[in-house]
């Protein structure tokens, strides 16, 4: 991506915020004449940006929306809803854009329509003449599980077998074939790869491209061009950006790095030549010791600075709120707005573009469930309009985000009840709850405290669904409820999601680790506590009935001989599950990155991870949730 | 002869463009930028500046603004206002300062007239 685009992005995305913000003050306040400017502005200068790196399509979206502001600006036009929401889809449709160009490095081709379609929305153009390609030239593919590289791959084939001025060869129509699909079942595609390996062992076909391409085009337009789905949906989820834009500073801090970890590695190397030199040992084993700890602290170093490299502003996650928080205010008739703060605070890639979900519900949530009506505020002398502040702050490793609202706060009695009727806790469990704890509850799986479901806040979808999002980033949830005050939904989620603390144990003969982060205390059980319940094992600790997991037994390994004396026993905790995890031995704390599972060993049940030790053993790092349910 | 060039513009993205066209164009000129007109302003009173173009639509002062700040403390140099929106009002004003105006996108060819003329109004001027 060169740097121009880099920069078109950095300011673009700026300006989308800039230009939101404005618009929804000037929805409040539509007088503001410092907001008005601002935002025509901010429309103004995307307009230019995208007029330098000739984003044609983009500029012309952005003139529509420009028109109509300078319009306001000189009295002649007035300053609408439908004025303001026609500029923010403008907005929504340039963002889009934007994620596209950052995963692909240069504007989409294809953007005519969509602004073609917001220049008509302006009413500067009639409707928009779409021209109609000629469909026979390449496909329409764009899906989501087929990569661009999958996608080129398939088209060469394509272009291989109808090319027509060649001799037509069996062999040539052949690996043509096999490689659409071969790249097709990598793509987890097996249905359409065997309809293509079927062709391949026809008699007769092979000879015969055109009907070799007829089929892969079939397939083309067919089954992979419906399995995109409406094309001009906005992707929620926000896994478009697979590229990633790096600060020059990063890079250099690397560069630098690399140069200091050369320097170590030459007076390694002269250490070397010392002690085969015969010198002392004593002397030998200082210089190492030395130098073992330059090097302990640069691989540090080089540590926090690839972390350092994924990261990104939660801006990127908190720009999209302002406008969904206004379709939930419209479609819930309840007054509010939204106060971001903390736009810069910075976390893991991975990390910022998995929180869209989690905080869109629990938003959803807050002025669903948390505010009141605005009669109700009034009556409780609060201002009509609710506020909802998304806010993020770093806090030593962790990364703070907080929705807090300043509705009535959660109605703990009511969530009891509920809790009691849904046989999410008995009685007597939810009788001896302090409020706190109670609130929790609406974590709890199939709790659900809405009277009527709402579409906004939907069905199905418990705030237990948010828990689970933010613990497999390995995060957790708190909530703090003030009555008649607010509620506040705290995620506290890790900077990084590779580093991870935690503690080796010894099972069957192997080590595992467990992460730190779910442990709550290692004990150690005498065999006499531990009772059996049914085909299961569980003891008592401070009053509290905990299952007793043997960990080689739940992995699949041969069952231990007969135990003897304590039971080493690691308490753990993952999605509000409590289980005590018996182990041979308990081992050493230690700071790993850690690996997903890939190739054979993907997707094995219980396993989180797994990273290398110092002595080349694999430590595999337990996936708690998994093995607690 | 190599002069100094004041490019203020609040998008760094704009500022990069025309600094690649001064590249082509006068890469032995000295460029200084300025992301506002204040900005723009403390540089001119701090150093020897020959030539500025100027954003029209700035956040703060405006590039008409500023242009005539730039008149008032330098009566000779040669100014450019570029602007996207190519209004009657502001070429009028433009023009009433004594700078050129523009147009936005800023094209190569266009920048290239406006050095020229520059270039002989300061040689002109300094005969």
């Amino acid at each position: 991506m060169n740097e121009f685009i880099e920069q078109f992005l950095v300011e673009c995305r700026e300006l989308v915020e800039q230009g939101t913000g404005d618009l929804l003050a000037l929805e409040e306040r539509p007088a503001d004449r410092e907001r008005l400017d601002s935002a025509f502005r901010a429309f103004h200068t995307l307009k230019g940006a995208a007029g330098i790196i000739e984003f044609q399509a983009m500029a012309e979206a952005l003139h529509g929306a420009e028109d109509v502001l300078s319009s306001a600006r000189s009295g002649l036009a007035a300053i609408t809803p439908a004025l303001i929401s026609d500029c923010l889809t403008c907005l929504d449709q340039v963002v889009q854009w934007l994620d596209v160009i950052e995963a692909t490095g240069e504007p989409p081709a294809d953007a005519g329509p969509a602004a073609a379609a917001l220049v008509a929305r302006f009413g500067r153009a009639p409707a928009p003449s779409v021209p109609v390609e000629a469909t026979e030239a390449a496909p329409a593919m764009e899906d989501a599980d087929l990569d661009a590289a999958s996608i080129d791959l398939l088209t060469a084939q394509l272009a291989l077998l109808a090319d027509g001025s060649a001799e037509p060869s069996p062999g040539r129509t052949g690996s043509a074939l096999q490689v659409a699909a071969n790249v097709l079942a990598s793509a987890g595609r097996a249905g359409e790869a065997q309809r293509l390996t079927q062709l391949l062992v026809q008699p007769g076909a092979l000879r015969d491209p055109e009907a070799a391409a007829a089929a892969l085009r079939s397939l083309l337009a067919g089954p992979l061009a419906l399995a995109e789905g409406p094309a001009a949906a906005p992707r929620e989820t926000g896994d478009v950006a697979r590229g990633l834009r790096v600060d020059i500073e990063r890079i250099d801090a690397l560069v630098n790095l690399t140069g200091e970890l050369t320097v170590a590695k030459n007076a390694l190397a002269h250490v070397a030549a010392l002690a085969r030199e015969g010198a002392e040992p004593a002397a030998v084993a200082a210089i190492l010791k030395d130098q073992h700890a330059v090097l302990d602290r640069l691989v540090g170093e080089l540590q926090r600075s690839v972390l350092n490299i994924r990261v990104l502003p939660l801006r990127q996650v908190f720009q999209r709120f302002p406008r969904l928080i206004r379709e939930m205010v419209v479609s819930l008739g309840k007054p509010a707005r939204l106060v971001t703060e903390g736009e810069a605070t910075e976390a893991d890639k991975a990390i910022v573009e998995a929180l869209f979900e989690p905080l869109l519900h629990v938003i959803r949530n807050a002025l669903d469930h948390g505010v009141e009506t605005a009669a109700a505020r009034s009556a409780a002398g609060k201002p009509p309009s609710a506020t909802i502040r998304l806010s993020s702050h770093r806090d030593g490793e962790h990364v703070i985000v907080e929705v807090a609202d300043d509705g009535a706060g959660v109605d703990v009695a009511r969530v009891r009840q509920v809790a009691e009727r849904r046989g999410v806790a008995d009685a007597e469990t939810l009788a001896a709850m302090s409020d706190a704890e109670a609130v929790e509850l609406i974590f709890a799986p199939g709790f659900s405290t809405a009277e009527t479901v709402t579409s906004v806040s939907g069905r199905g979808v418990g705030m237990d669904a948010v828990r689970s999002a933010v613990e497999r980033l390995s995060g957790r949830v708190e909530i703090e409820s003030r009555p008649g005050e607010g509620t506040t939904v705290r995620f506290v989620l890790p900077f990084t999601v590779m580093m991870s603390r935690v503690m080796t144990v010894e099972a069957g003969g192997q080590l595992f680790g467990i992460p730190m982060d779910s442990i709550v205390e290692t004990v150690r059980i005498g065999r006499d506590r531990i009772v059996g319940v049914g085909a299961a094992e569980a003891f008592v600790l401070r009053d509290r009935t905990i299952p007793l997991i043997d960990l080689a037994a739940a992995l699949g390994h041969a069952g231990t001989a007969a135990r003897s004396g304590e039971a080493n026993v690691v308490i753990a905790t993952a999605a509000g599950q409590v289980g005590g995890l018996e182990v041979d031995r308990l081992g050493e704390r230690m700071d790993v990155m850690l690996k997903p599972m890939e190739g054979l060993l993907a997707g094995t049940p219980c396993v989180a991870g797994a990273t290398l030790l110092g002595d080349g053993r694999v430590l595999v790092v337990l996936d708690l949730q998994a093995l607690l349910q | 002869m190599a002069y100094r060039i004041l490019i203020v513009d609040d998008s760094k993205l704009a500022r990069m463009a025309v600094a690649k066209a001064m590249n082509n164009l006068r890469p032995d000129w000295t460029r200084v930028e300025a992301g506002d007109a204040a900005e723009a302003l403390a540089l001119v009173r701090q150093q020897e500046i020959d030539v500025a173009l100027l954003d029209f639509n700035m956040p703060g002062r405006d590039g008409l603004g500023l242009a005539g700040d730039l008149r008032a403390l330098r009566p000779d140099m040669p100014l450019a206002v570029i602007s996207a929106n190519v209004q009657h009002e502001i070429v009028t004003r433009a023009q009433e300062i004594g700078a050129q105006f523009l147009p936005k996108p800023l094209t190569e060819q266009a920048l290239a007239a406006f050095l020229q003329d520059a270039e002989q109004r300061i040689g002109a001027a300094g005969e």
